[in-house]
């Protein structure tokens, strides 16, 4: 078990607070995601948006109890707390995300400087456009392409589908391949207004605040500088950029569950005293909450090794479903329509199982995990 | 009895969970039956003027929410005998579902062969199947409150591991799926399962 230091006390501490402002804002926002503007200065944004810029990008000296941003643990531990307070909320706010973790692998110094300049103001939300309509967790086989412009760039041409935040994105990510093989699949920095892209905002269950959309490019120019990881080997400048990312937006998922499963134990204990299971649900609750900040800790000592972030996403996106479950039950009947925030969060926990590997792909990677050793080290 | 068990799973697998659930409530009074202050009713089944409550999923499912009295129900035998039609009717929507995922995994490939070569998925149109035989039996039980919470909470679980194998595409409000996310809800305003013991 993870034992808290007085930074990791205050990191959590600071951002329970901005978990009951993301809060309150939660219905409104799954009810319109498009509406943003009144939340885009509240508290919890300015914060989260202090913290998850660089230095050089922030506007007022960052506090203390901010994470560091190197650190998985710090920032799980701050997760956490804020997606208790509500994911969709949290998902909403302009942020980097993970364009920002892939920029930061990849991007040289003028492409993370377009990159943050662009998103400091608080208002320009990012994207990270990976999945195809027609290719889900096998991305390698991804069909959008970058075809040579004949002077030094690039012309992109494809779909990508259930993209957060990409028919209201202002720079973010898009990868494309430039040949056949794995290696050839690269990550353009597309900055907008841009000519021949084409967005299209869908319709979710859940999880609205995310923004789930559809893009499509018809020749979408890509300067010959905008292509990520030019400075790179060969071999570190698309696919592997993008796992090693997922090593660690996996763990932010994890942390996702974890705060849902929390937040909804916590409210049917509030609503419907002695309810039957509450004791044992907030036990498994807080087990999925020390397994996450021990995978986070493991990541921070050994960033290759993904067994258990995919372990602590495995168990953490089940033990959320079944909370949820329960706690529909446990309201009594007609619970879920007399208690809208719940019944929200009914709906919202089941995405985790299809972000940063479904399910099926991450039994894959834990038992390749088990199988070389990595349970045990 | 148990014809109106399979015609309720017959009806929701051919015709999806409106028709389903008109059929699970032939002939009940819902405002004084239904357990809680709202019950799930076929949208086209109520009358002008009634006080309803709308939600976006079930309106496209062609479902909307009555208000009722709450507890306690008028008849708890025929709220019983509502609770394992229901349960029937979810079973059909599974065998619906389930069917489309299977066609849908057929066409899907990953590396060089169709995602319903997989064994991790093949493995759950199996467990998902034998969880469905069992449920049908189980919907045949006597009408003991905690089996009929118990059938309906392995409802949930069954419906969510079919919404599993469609991927992104299940979780989409437009898709046929949504009936299971549905589901879960128009059960949670049939199923009294306050006080049941785990
Ligand atoms: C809320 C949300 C936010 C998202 N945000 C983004 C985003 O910002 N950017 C982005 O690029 N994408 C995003 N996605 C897409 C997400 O990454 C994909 O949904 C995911 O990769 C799975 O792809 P798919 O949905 O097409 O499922 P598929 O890959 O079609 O999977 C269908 C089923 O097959 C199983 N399966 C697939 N491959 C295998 C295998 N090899 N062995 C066994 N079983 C297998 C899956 O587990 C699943 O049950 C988001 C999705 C959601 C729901």
């Amino acid at each position: 078990m993870i034992e808290f230091d007085d930074r990791l006390r205050a990191i959590r501490d600071r951002h329970r607070e901005a978990a009951e402002d993301l809060r309150s804002r939660a219905l409104a926002i799954d009810a319109d995601p498009e509406a943003m503007e009144p939340h885009l200065d509240s508290p919890a944004y300015l914060m989260i948006r202090e913290s998850s810029m660089p230095a050089a990008h922030r506007t007022s000296a960052t506090a203390a109890a901010s994470p560091d941003r190197g650190s998985c643990l710090e920032n799980i531990v701050g997760l956490v707390e804020l997606f208790r307070g509500d994911v969709g909320a949290l998902l909403a706010c302009p942020s980097p995300a993970l364009a920002g973790v892939f920029v930061e692998l990849l991007g040289d110094a003028a492409q993370k400087e377009r990159f943050y300049r662009r998103i400091s103001d608080g208002r320009t939300w990012s994207f990270f456009a990976m999945t195809e309509a027609g290719r889900g967790n096998d991305a390698t086989a991804m069909e959008t392409r970058l075809e040579r412009d004949g002077s030094g760039g690039w012309l992109l041409h494809g779909a990508k589908r259930y993209i957060g935040h990409g028919a209201r994105g202002g720079v973010g990510v898009v990868f494309g391949r430039t040949g056949r093989s794995a290696l050839s699949i690269r990550a353009a920095l597309v900055e907008l207004p841009v000519p021949g892209w084409h967005a299209e905002r869908l319709d979710m269950v859940g999880l609205r605040g995310a923004f789930l959309s559809e893009l499509r490019f018809d020749g979408l120019p890509v300067a010959g500088d905008m292509l990520l990881g030019e400075h790179l080997p060969v071999t570190r400048r698309g696919i592997w950029g993008a796992l090693t990312t997922f090593n660690n937006m996996r763990m932010q998922i994890a942390a996702a569950a974890v705060g849902t499963a929390l937040a909804m134990a916590e409210y049917v204990a509030e609503h419907r005293k002695g309810a039957p299971g509450a004791e044992p649900v907030a036990a498994r609750a807080e087990a999925a909450r020390h397994l996450v900040y021990e995978a986070a800790a493991r990541l921070d000592r050994s960033p290759e090794r993904g067994y258990l972030s995919s372990a602590a996403k495995l168990g953490a996106t089940r033990m959320a479903v079944e909370t949820a479950h329960w706690a529909a039950a446990a309201l009594g009947p007609a619970g879920l329509l007399e208690h809208p925030l719940l019944e929200k969060w009914t709906r919202d926990v089941r995405a985790f199982e299809f972000m940063d590997g479904t399910g099926n792909i991450q039994r894959l990677h834990v038992a390749r995990g088990y199988r070389s050793g990595d349970a045990d080290a | 009895m148990s014809t109106s068990l399979r015609q309720c799973e017959r009806i929701a697998r051919d015709e999806g969970l409106a028709a389903g659930l008109a059929m699970a409530i032939a002939g009940a009074e819902v405002a004084t039956t239904a357990p809680g202050r709202w019950a799930a009713v076929p949208a086209e089944s109520v009358r002008a003027g009634a006080e309803v409550r709308h939600d976006s999923l079930a309106a496209r499912e062609g479902v909307t929410f009555l208000a009722c009295q709450g507890r306690p129900p008028a008849a708890p035998a025929s709220l019983a005998e509502i609770g394992r039609l229901l349960a029937a009717v979810r079973l059909g929507l599974v065998r619906r579902l389930l069917d489309h995922a299977v066609e849908h995994l057929s066409e899907r490939v990953a590396g060089d062969e169709p995602l319903i070569r997989k064994q991790l998925i093949t493995g759950t149109v199996a467990d998902t199947m034998a969880e469905v035989e069992l449920l049908r039996e189980q919907a045949h039980a006597p009408h003991d409150p905690a089996a009929l919470s118990d059938l309906h909470l392995r409802l949930d679980e069954l419906g969510w591991q079919v919404l599993t194998l469609f991927g992104a595409a299940g979780y989409l409000a437009d898709h046929p799926a949504r009936a299971l996310h549905v589901s879960f809800l128009v059960a949670n305003t049939w199923i009294d399962r306050e006080g049941v013991p785990e």
